[in-house]
């Protein structure tokens, strides 16, 4: 099994790299910050004892996808599974917001994703079954207001992958959207989530446990995995109560956990 | 004629047991190098030291010691300030940074925090300091932690991937600090050189407050609030750099020898460094 990673050098893309070398796949990362795609590469190679692909790659440029592509080509690597995790989130109300860093989620969330997508699915071996891992996040489930483009480009991949996983069937593909809630990546992750009290807490899930189940749904087929008990009931709730409400709701969280998020980080 | 002061590393040295140490340091005359994670911590450190102690040398440099880089960085840094500042010869070495998880959390390699930062980081800090503190016939402390006890090393899941457990991955981080000590005694005592592992005992420090969750945050604050103030576990650092011939005890708490975990042995301790050397990508010599 060779599976590729965008966004490897970040807390779930080294996760997914670290459950995926504990399985034995080799493993190809990509990453647009070079240096912490030497470190993950060398912790990974010392930790395991194998030789680990890396190469760094700006998503968001059609020529550096072309030139990624190009060295898969020559490396004649053939890859069997493709880890999308590779995206951003920006707080902050849309108008508060430089507008350049609302965009930037967009071409990241959206374009880049859809572009390495179409790109590795092109070059894959079409005898063998190849998978695909989408990650969206709980956050799809709802409008957000203060998280409004984030969200929506969440809701936007969890659509997409359900369209795609139709499409491609019949040609052996399997498609996976994985929708965590919140994931202890980073330390501005962690003032998020502590910025929501106990609530932060129970929403949290697990980085191990996510990554293994999620390469093990994913080979089993599965089209989406919510991680968390409370999580689903969550996004189930999310689906009983009109759109208007549940927004109106998710704003007074939001604007109460922005305002603790804003004072920890003073 | 002016003494040459003796030049200490303290790593953690902005906050708790870390920055208590450092005032009891700069107190007793010693050229004080602290470590620590953010440049304002740093300099915050720093400024209130200074206050205490105008006359005191005190510097600091900072940098994220979870991570290898960062760690090798700073070793570098020191290094060139030694040369310049203390003959390049370095008293002691006190490996103190630590730090608690709520959840699996990794660093640039992909390591896990709290293995990272308590155990891999002090084992590269030792490996780059030590020829300066072979040559000072120097002393390497440790802030391992009665929580050592009771636990084993887990050599198949060292890095707890197979579920998190903040405590468990605390209590084996500790372990690792006693391990290190023992491997250190062991190869280089004939070169002079001294290691301990120091139980502070339950100390009122903000440690489980930093980075954590909910409930990690709540435990601890709770549970700091019977702990004594860095200042008394301070006083066993001091006396174990200052003692004139070093002690032949590997654990000490309150200023005695302590019992430590049957788990520290040389089998355990000798696996704990031929693992670290390889996850470090550095040689000891032997």
């Amino acid at each position: 099994m060779y599976v590729l990673i965008t966004g490897a050098a970040g807390g779930l893309g080294r996760a997914f790299a670290n459950e995926c070398a504990q399985r034995g796949y080799d493993l190809i990362l990509t990453d647009i910050n070079e240096s912490g795609l030497k470190a993950i590469k060398y912790g990974l190679e010392r930790k395991y004892g194998i030789s680990v692909r890396a190469r760094a790659c700006d998503l968001t440029s059609d020529a550096s996808v072309a030139e990624l592509m190009k060295y898969i080509r020559k490396e004649k690597i053939q890859p069997d599974m493709l880890l999308n995790v590779a995206g951003m989130d920006n707080e902050g109300g849309f108008i508060e917001r430089n507008i350049t860093s609302v965009l930037d989620i967009v071409k990241l969330n959206l374009e880049a994703t859809l572009r390495i997508t179409h790109s590795v699915l092109k070059e894959r071996n079409s005898t063998s079954r190849f998978y695909i891992v989408f990650v969206s996040s709980l956050a799809s489930m709802y409008p957000m207001p203060l998280k409004a483009t984030y969200a929506a480009s969440k809701r936007f991949l969890l659509d997409f992958a359900y369209a795609l996983r139709e499409e491609l069937k019949s040609r052996n593909v399997s498609v996976l959207t994985l929708c965590p809630g919140g994931l202890a990546t980073t330390r501005e992750a962690i003032c998020g989530i502590t910025s929501q009290g106990f609530l932060g807490d129970a929403t949290t899930n697990p980085i191990e446990k996510v990554v293994h189940n999620t390469i093990s749904l994913a080979l089993a087929g599965k089209a989406i995995y919510i991680p968390g008990l409370l999580n689903r009931s969550l996004s189930t709730l999310g689906k009983l109560f009109p759109k208007k409400l549940i927004t109106r709701l998710l704003y007074i969280r939001w604007s109460h956990a922005q305002k603790q998020w804003l004072d920890m980080k003073a | 004629m002016q003494v040459k002061s003796k030049s200490v590393v303290v790593t953690g040295a902005t906050s708790g047991i870390g920055f208590s140490v450092c005032e009891l340091l700069l107190k007793n005359r010693f050229r004080v190098i602290g470590v620590g994670r953010s440049k304002e911590n740093c300099e915050a450190a720093r400024e209130r030291l200074i206050e205490k102690y105008p006359e005191g040398e005190i510097v600091f440099f900072y940098g994220d010691m979870v991570h290898q880089q960062e760690v090798f960085r700073v070793a570098s840094e020191i290094r060139d300030y030694l040369r310049k500042s203390s003959g390049d010869e370095l008293h002691a070495l006190i490996n103190n940074a630590g730090c608690v998880r709520s959840w699996y959390m990794t660093s640039n390699e992909g390591y896990e925090h709290q293995f990272a930062l308590n155990h891999l980081a002090g084992f590269i800090l030792t490996h780059e300091l030590l020829p300066c503190l072979i040559r000072a016939k120097g002393r390497i402390l440790f802030t391992s932690s009665a929580s050592h006890k009771m636990m084993r090393m887990r050599w198949k899941d060292l890095m707890f991937e197979k579920g998190y457990n903040p405590l468990l991955a605390y209590k084996q981080s500790k372990l690792c600090n006693m391990l290190f000590a023992y491997s250190l005694n062991e190869m280089y005592r004939d070169k002079g050189i001294a290691a301990y592992g120091v139980d502070p005992g339950l100390v009122n420090t903000s440690i489980g407050n930093k980075e954590t969750g909910f409930i990690v945050n709540l435990v601890w604050s709770i549970r700091r609030r019977f702990g004594v103030s860095p200042d008394e576990p301070a006083k066993t650092y001091l006396m174990l750099c200052t003692v004139e011939t070093p002690p032949n005890e590997l654990y000490f708490k309150f200023l005695k020898p302590a019992r430590y975990s049957s788990q520290v042995n040389k089998e355990n301790a000798d696996r704990l460094f031929a693992i670290s050397e390889q996850l470090c990508n550095i040689r000891y010599e032997r």
